[in-house]
């Protein structure tokens, strides 16, 4: 019935099950509008967010995106600026992945704060000095590059394309792609260090407070190095469960092995500073504050397991298989490590907001354990349900693997969209 | 020099030794600044009370047992140079370090809610409007006017009594004086406190009490004179304009968390 | 149209920048903005003229001067009178959230007359005329009938002219049975009257002590006039005058004491009685007054000799022998050392012989009536009023016995004993009580054994609530005639508690009436009206206003102006100081140790009641900003934590936050336990002031009543109500 808007020369699924695909998806994305809706018609009182809290699932979910949306930033840095040209292969779903990560965390961001018509007022009265003033402008601006990005891949539509202007505009748009990707490392560079800065800045807060270089603590650094490490390994983890859920190989091998070795390494590298920074915090500069290491994991919650699995299980491991090059080339080591990296930047992000409130601060507090009220676990579920029907829509109609045709020239290659496999794309995209 | 006399340090003073923990300064602060409530205030993660007394235990067993109360109003950190825990993470300047009087403010109207600079406070001084502010039908007549109730989805916090200062200074600037007088700008909790726990003034002033009592040090990140004297997470390094006194030793090592680290001994 | 890489990037950059450039987007953008900022849903508070009215607060007894901000009419913050001689600028935090009670949802919009069932919340308005006529109808037909006895009335509003007022009223109509509310002021009187000879009250000069030894009294914690005690207590601090704390639990008195004697829990008059015994014996006692001033010496002497040495003492109390020697020479060396007596707050009245033994150990080291001690202060004497005209039916009621047994054998001398009025009733053991007044009075809530009083409320047939608050008493009564608030109405306070000073504190109106509400001592005046001579002839006034200015003469234009007058004090010379027959003061008080209610073996812990000046645990009952201020240790949505020692915990299997049934022999309640190594193992501590049932959501319903568990004990010595706890039972619920 569509098929006259699909790519030129590709397979896709009956209409009938499309449209069932997305309506059950949608059905969760409806959910989460009306978490939505509630928290902005009714308030924050929606939440269990509380004075504690005042940074609570929502900003980890922002995080957390944000980082694993740093693979269109690096994967963009890495083919327009570096030169690894090999990399056009996988630069659509790049972007895909990248501008529903950016768009995710605005509209989480305007969910989050309790005045959204307010948020001008950040732009309007900035602080130069608030990390959060950064975030806002770079995620806003980079917002944009992701859009002039993405935009090309829906012009190149088959239908669009007939249209001379818009076939044109998109040719234009490509030309000058290198400038944008530019842009995009620069700010992203910018923001996904001020996120790290959010947090390390707080030298009221002691979990969190880094010391650094200039007006930037290490986490600064850490953040913008582990998005570049961390986001290729999440396009890797998508792109590897759309193969698996339309059952075709979209990307070539030579692709990915590349993308994961260099995140590996970029992995490794990050990893072992993390490690330094955590010795150095837990050693000097936490105590210079007055804490001991041990009372930042003393809870039956928050205990050092945590540390184990951001940096060992979610950082040593994915990041020396992938450095090997039996480890990327195995495809079950290889989505192996790209889950555990997803998990270990998660992890990070996670341990980054939320421990930080945890932690007593005053010597008469406890420890705040929090837990999420339904709306606020829906609106982070649905950016998850929203990503779910853009990939899907863009998959459908876009041209977004260059190779699927070449890769998929066997007739025989069936697609098929399997019921029982949607809870699982669903569940596993969400992380 | 001119300017220099007008530099206010505004801060305060809090004796724990004479505290009684009786609430009176929670709630004249609550009466005083048309604080909202809700009929189940007993989540205190969720309660806005801008001046809390916390109870704090020794820990030890029956009968060694003891107990003192600790009021926190905002401690107006000063930071280093006005660079206070909270000012300098607000993106939209929503909250401001004076110069002119050290009290760290709160524009209301400005804030939009992202509530970074509670995430930034050690001191839980910092409140969250969760909920639209309601007041039963006709007790909105109690509020008053030199304070604006604050709306859903913005943060508030303490303010020293801010508008106490302004109309005193209105007054004194009526009255072509140059100064407003210690007693002139006290605020609403130093007022209410039956136990005169509180002394409230400017530490840049010398005849002012508070000023006496504490002398901070200003060639030591304005630590207070007296030995019985410290400044809640004296550590972090916020240094706050509110110092508390007592004798009991076991409350200042707790409080200034000089119990780990370095200084542990010499303090 | 072909479209080069020039022509797209100058349409998209000049498209953009020409947008940009146009205020039009900024404007709107800000403007929705600055919209959000102004929520037609959270109110502005109009300006206005400020201006301040003085008066006095009548929340509790302690008389402080408050100042009531206004903008124009409006009241918008009390605060403290700098210079008042009870508080000087200090106040609490109920006098601080009287505002919340003024323009509060609690408030009796009007008369109210029952429409259903007794507390069913059924009412319907009715006129004030038609309200004080069917008052005064149904009190002229008892009258009439004879039996003007069978009223009955309560009256909380202590000494004053509109307590007065009801006395007289009661007395010229004939009734006998007016009681108020019990406290430890009913022991304190009775002391001094068995001691001193007089009708007075205790008024202590703590400023001037440099000792202060308190028996569980809650310096802190609302004892006495609660503002002064604060105040006296960091003048101490200051002075560095030690006090001694004497309790069973660390209350926040004994954490701020210089020292805390964690004693076993009523053994407190056995441990002035052993550190009297280590003052007789060592002869540190002053010997002049002894000698000279006192009656009785020597048998309680050798009473304190034979019975209470300190190795016996610290047998009997748990402190150790070398700490009661200690002690005991440390306050009889003090230039000014002085013993307080009256648990808590002072909300029960406590057992007569151990206010006499600390009382007897005051006059010991000669305390009494000195600087820096205690002295009896006879009533202000300023109400003189004519004496009433009375007809035989007055004179024949008054003949008639006391329901509660008050003024009679074996309790001749004690005035009031509202308990066994309740449970005389309950029982129904009396001549049938067929109408009870209550003004300022919430002995539904207030009373030990709430059961029991409603079940004396029940066999009463005619209840009125001269309530402004819809408190528990006036949601079971018939007839709701509602007071003004105290911030509407006149009204005189007369010798704070506890105060060494003849202070009179004027109460006046800072706000018109904000509901349909009358001052009951108009309505007194009325009712008097209609039940005609000769009652009517006893009450010349045309108004309560009318009646305090002339009642309070010369001094009525200081009062308006300033709030209060004082009157200087002068200590009575020895030679008159005492009324006793001996004219003499005369040595009292012993430790007899009196069993709790209920079987041990059953009720194997013990339920005590405390105090906190977060929590109003009188007539007067929480505001929105108190309860705001009650930790989440004591009270967590509407369960209410009782503290419990980790020890008795464990051995019962009970752990943090766990719920629990409470059971005493009285009543039972489902609670949560906190556990803290403040309360003494063996003791279950639980705050007075919450569960409550009326007034408003605020309020209501949130934690236990603790009076529903407690019951009264009589003191044989007394017949005042002597129970400071229960035996309790804790299991898992």
């Amino acid at each position: 019935m569509d098929s006259a808007l699909f790519p030129k020369g590709v397979k896709r699924c009956p209409t009938w099950q499309f449209a069932l695909w997305i309506g059950a998806v949608g059905i969760v994305l409806l959910w989460g509008v009306y978490a939505m809706l509630l928290c902005w018609l009714k308030g924050l009182n929606q939440t269990n967010m509380n004075d504690y809290y005042g940074f609570a699932l929502w900003i980890w979910a922002d995080l957390a995106v944000i980082a694993l949306g740093g693979g269109a930033f690096f994967t963009g840095f890495l083919r327009y600026i570096v030169g690894k040209d090999e990399l056009k292969n996988i630069i659509n779903f790049a972007v895909l992945i990248g501008f529903i990560c950016y768009s995710s965390a605005l509209l989480i961001l305007a969910i989050d704060i309790g005045q959204p018509l307010r948020g001008w007022f950040i732009f309007w009265h900035a602080n130069v000095h608030s990390m959060l003033t950064e975030v806002a402008f770079c995620l806003s601006c980079y917002f944009g590059v992701l859009t002039i990005e993405y935009i090309p891949l829906i012009l190149e539509n088959r239908q669009i394309d007939r249209v001379p202007f818009f076939h044109n505009l998109a040719h234009n748009m490509h030309e000058v792609m290198a400038v944008f990707a530019a842009t995009g490392a620069f700010l992203s560079f910018f923001h996904q260090g001020s996120l790290g800065g959010v947090a390390g800045v707080l030298f009221g807060r002691p979990f969190a407070f880094r010391e650094g270089i200039f007006i930037w603590p290490w986490t600064f650094f850490l953040f913008t190095w582990s998005a570049a490490a961390f986001g290729p390994c999440f396009t890797i983890f998508l792109l590897k469960i759309t193969e698996k859920i339309t059952a075709k190989k979209l990307v070539k091998d030579s692709t990915v092995w590349l993308l994961a070795k260099i995140s590996g390494w970029m992995m490794l590298t990050y990893i072992i500073a993390k490690t330094i920074d955590t010795l150095y915090w837990l050693t000097v500069t936490a105590p210079a504050a007055g804490y001991g290491a041990g009372f930042f994991y003393d809870n039956w919650f928050y205990n050092f397991g945590w540390l184990f699995v951001e940096i060992v299980v979610g950082g040593f491991i994915p990041a020396l298989i992938l450095v090997s090059e039996k480890g990327r080339r195995s495809p079950g080591l290889l989505f192996l490590a790209v889950l555990l990296g997803v998990i270990g930047v998660s992890v990070n992000r996670w341990v980054m907001v939320l421990q930080v409130m945890a932690v007593p601060v005053m010597p008469f507090d406890t420890w705040a354990l929090y837990y999420p009220s339904w709306q606020e676990v829906a609106t982070t579920i649905l950016p998850v349900a929203y990503g779910v029907i853009l990939v899907s829509l863009s998959y459908r109609y876009l041209p977004v693997f260059p190779n699927e045709m070449e890769l998929n020239a066997a007739p025989a290659q069936a697609e098929a969209v399997v019921d029982e496999e949607l809870p699982v794309q669903a569940a596993v995209a969400r992380a | 020099m001119e300017m220099n006399a007008r530099q206010h340090k505004f801060g305060m003073v809090i004796d724990l030794d004479k505290c009684t923990g009786c609430g009176a300064c929670m709630v004249a602060c609550m009466a005083e600044n048309n604080v909202p409530f809700k009929v189940d205030e007993t989540n205190k993660r969720d309660s806005i009370t801008w001046m809390r007394v916390y109870k704090l235990t020794n820990g030890k067993p029956y009968p060694e047992a003891d107990a003192c109360f600790l009021p926190r109003p905002c401690m107006h950190c000063e930071g280093h140079a006005g660079h206070s825990p909270c000012v300098s993470v607000c993106p939209a300047t929503a909250t401001d370090y004076s110069s002119e009087t050290g009290v760290v403010s709160q524009i209301y109207t400005r804030c939009f809610g992202c509530r970074y600079c509670m995430a930034a406070c050690p001191y839980h001084a910092r409140y969250f409007n969760w909920w639209d502010p309601v007041w039963p039908d006709g007790m909105e007549k109690y509020l008053s006017p030199n304070v604006s109730p604050r709306m859903r989805g913005v943060v508030e916090k303490c303010s020293f009594c801010y508008h106490r200062y302004q109309l005193a200074r209105e007054k004194a600037i009526y009255e072509e004086r140059d100064e407003v007088a210690e007693e002139e700008y006290q605020t609403a909790c130093t007022q209410a406190c039956p136990a005169g726990a509180i002394v409230f003034g400017d530490l840049n002033n010398p005849d002012h009490q508070v000023a006496r009592i504490v002398q901070p040090d200003a060639h030591h990140h304005f630590t207070g004179h007296s030995k019985i004297a410290f400044r809640l997470l004296e550590q972090l390094g916020t240094n706050p304009k509110v110092y508390y006194l007592t004798e009991r030793e076991w409350v200042r090592k707790m409080c200034d968390q000089y119990n780990f680290g370095p200084q542990a001994a010499g303090h | 149209m072909k479209l080069d890489r020039r022509s797209f990037l100058s349409f998209v950059i000049g498209g953009a920048a020409g947008t940009a450039l146009t205020p039009l987007p900024w404007k709107l953008t800000d403007d929705l903005s600055i919209w959000t900022q102004m929520w037609p849903w959270t109110p502005v508070p109009p300006d206005g003229a400020y201006s301040y009215v003085s008066t006095t607060c009548t929340l509790c007894p302690g008389g402080c001067g408050i100042q009531v901000r206004l903008v124009d009419k409006r009241a918008v913050k009390i605060e403290g009178t700098p210079g008042h001689p009870v508080n000087d600028g200090g106040i609490c935090p109920l006098g601080l959230s009287g505002l919340q009670l003024l323009y509060g949802p609690s408030r009796v919009d009007g008369p109210l007359k029952r429409t259903a069932g007794r507390g069913a919340g059924r009412w319907t308005p009715i006129s004030w005329d038609d309200a004080i006529g069917e008052v005064a109808q149904k009190l002229a037909a008892l009258r009439g009938d004879g039996r003007p006895q069978a009223v009955a009335a309560i009256s909380g509003s202590g000494r004053g002219t509109f307590s007065a007022l009801v006395e007289r009223f009661m007395t010229v109509y004939g009734s006998p049975n007016l009681m108020r509310p019990a406290s430890a002021a009913d022991a304190c009187e009775m002391a001094l009257y068995r001691m001193h000879g007089q009708q007075a009250m205790a008024g202590y000069d703590l400023e001037n002590a440099d000792f202060v030894l308190s028996f569980g009294s809650g310096i802190i914690d609302g004892w006495g006039s609660p503002v002064r005690m604060i105040r006296a207590r960091s003048l101490w601090k200051e002075r560095k005058v030690p006090l001694v704390q004497v309790e069973p639990c660390l209350s926040n008195t004994a954490a701020a004491a210089d020292r805390w004697l964690a004693v076993a829990p009523g053994t407190e008059a056995a441990l002035a009685l052993g550190l009297a015994h280590v003052i007789l014996s060592e002869g540190l006692y002053d010997y002049n007054f002894t000698a000279f001033y006192s009656a009785g010496f020597e048998p309680w002497r050798q009473m304190v000799l034979d019975g209470f040495a300190p190795d016996q003492v610290a047998q009997i109390t748990g402190i150790q022998k070398d700490v009661i020697v200690d002690l005991a020479r440390q306050f009889a060396k003090a230039r000014a050392g002085v013993a307080l007596w009256g648990r808590g707050r002072g909300t029960t009245p406590g057992s007569i012989d151990e206010a006499m033994a600390v009382h007897s150990l005051n006059a010991l080291v000669g305390a009494v009536n000195r600087q820096g001690g205690v002295w009896a202060l006879p009533e202000i004497d300023y109400i003189q009023w004519p004496e009433a005209e009375m007809d035989a039916t007055a004179a024949n009621g008054l003949q008639t016995a006391r329901l509660d047994g008050a003024g009679l054998e074996p309790h001749a001398d004690a005035r009031s004993l509202a308990h066994r009025f309740f449970t005389a009733v309950a029982e129904g053991k009396t001549d049938p009580v067929e109408a009870l007044l209550v003004f300022e009075a919430n002995p539904l809530y207030t009373q030990p054994d709430t059961a029991t009083v409603k079940k004396a409320l029940d066999k009463i047939p005619f209840i009125v609530s001269f309530s402004s608050l819809q408190d528990e008493t006036s949601a079971y009564a018939d007839l709701i005639l509602p007071n003004h608030l105290y911030l509407e109405r006149f009204e005189d306070v007369a010798g704070p508690a506890g105060l060494n000073q003849a202070l009179i504190g004027l109460t006046q109106p800072v706000v018109a009436p904000q509901r349909r509400t009358r001052h009951a001592g108009d309505v007194i005046l009325a009712l008097s009206q209609g039940l005609g001579t000769p009652v009517a002839d006893a009450f010349p006034w045309e108004s309560f206003e009318a009646c305090l200015e002339e009642t309070l003469g010369d001094d009525w234009d200081a009062l308006v102006a300033n709030g209060y007058v004082a009157r200087p004090v002068s200590l009575p010379h020895w030679s008159s100081a005492f009324g006793t027959a001996s004219g003499k003061f005369e040595f009292a008080g012993t430790y007899r140790p009196a069993p709790l209610e209920g079987d041990k073996g059953a009720f194997p812990l013990v339920l005590v009641p405390y105090d906190s000046m977060r929590i109003a645990g009188g007539t007067a009952a929480n505001t929105p900003f108190m309860t705001k201020t009650v930790g989440d240790e004591i009270l967590k949505g509407n369960d209410m934590f009782v503290q419990v020692n980790p020890q008795t915990a464990d051995s019962l299997g009970l752990r943090e936050g766990l719920y629990a049934e409470l059971s005493t022999p009285r009543g039972k309640a489902r609670v949560r336990i906190h556990l803290t190594q403040e309360v003494r193992p063996g003791l279950v501590a639980m705050p007075r002031g919450l569960g409550h049932t009326a007034f408003d959501p605020y309020l209501a319903h949130k934690g236990v009543n603790v009076n529903a568990l407690l019951g009264p004990v009589d003191d044989p010595a007394s017949g005042l109500d002597a129970a400071w706890g229960i035996q309790a039972k804790l299991a898992k619920a």
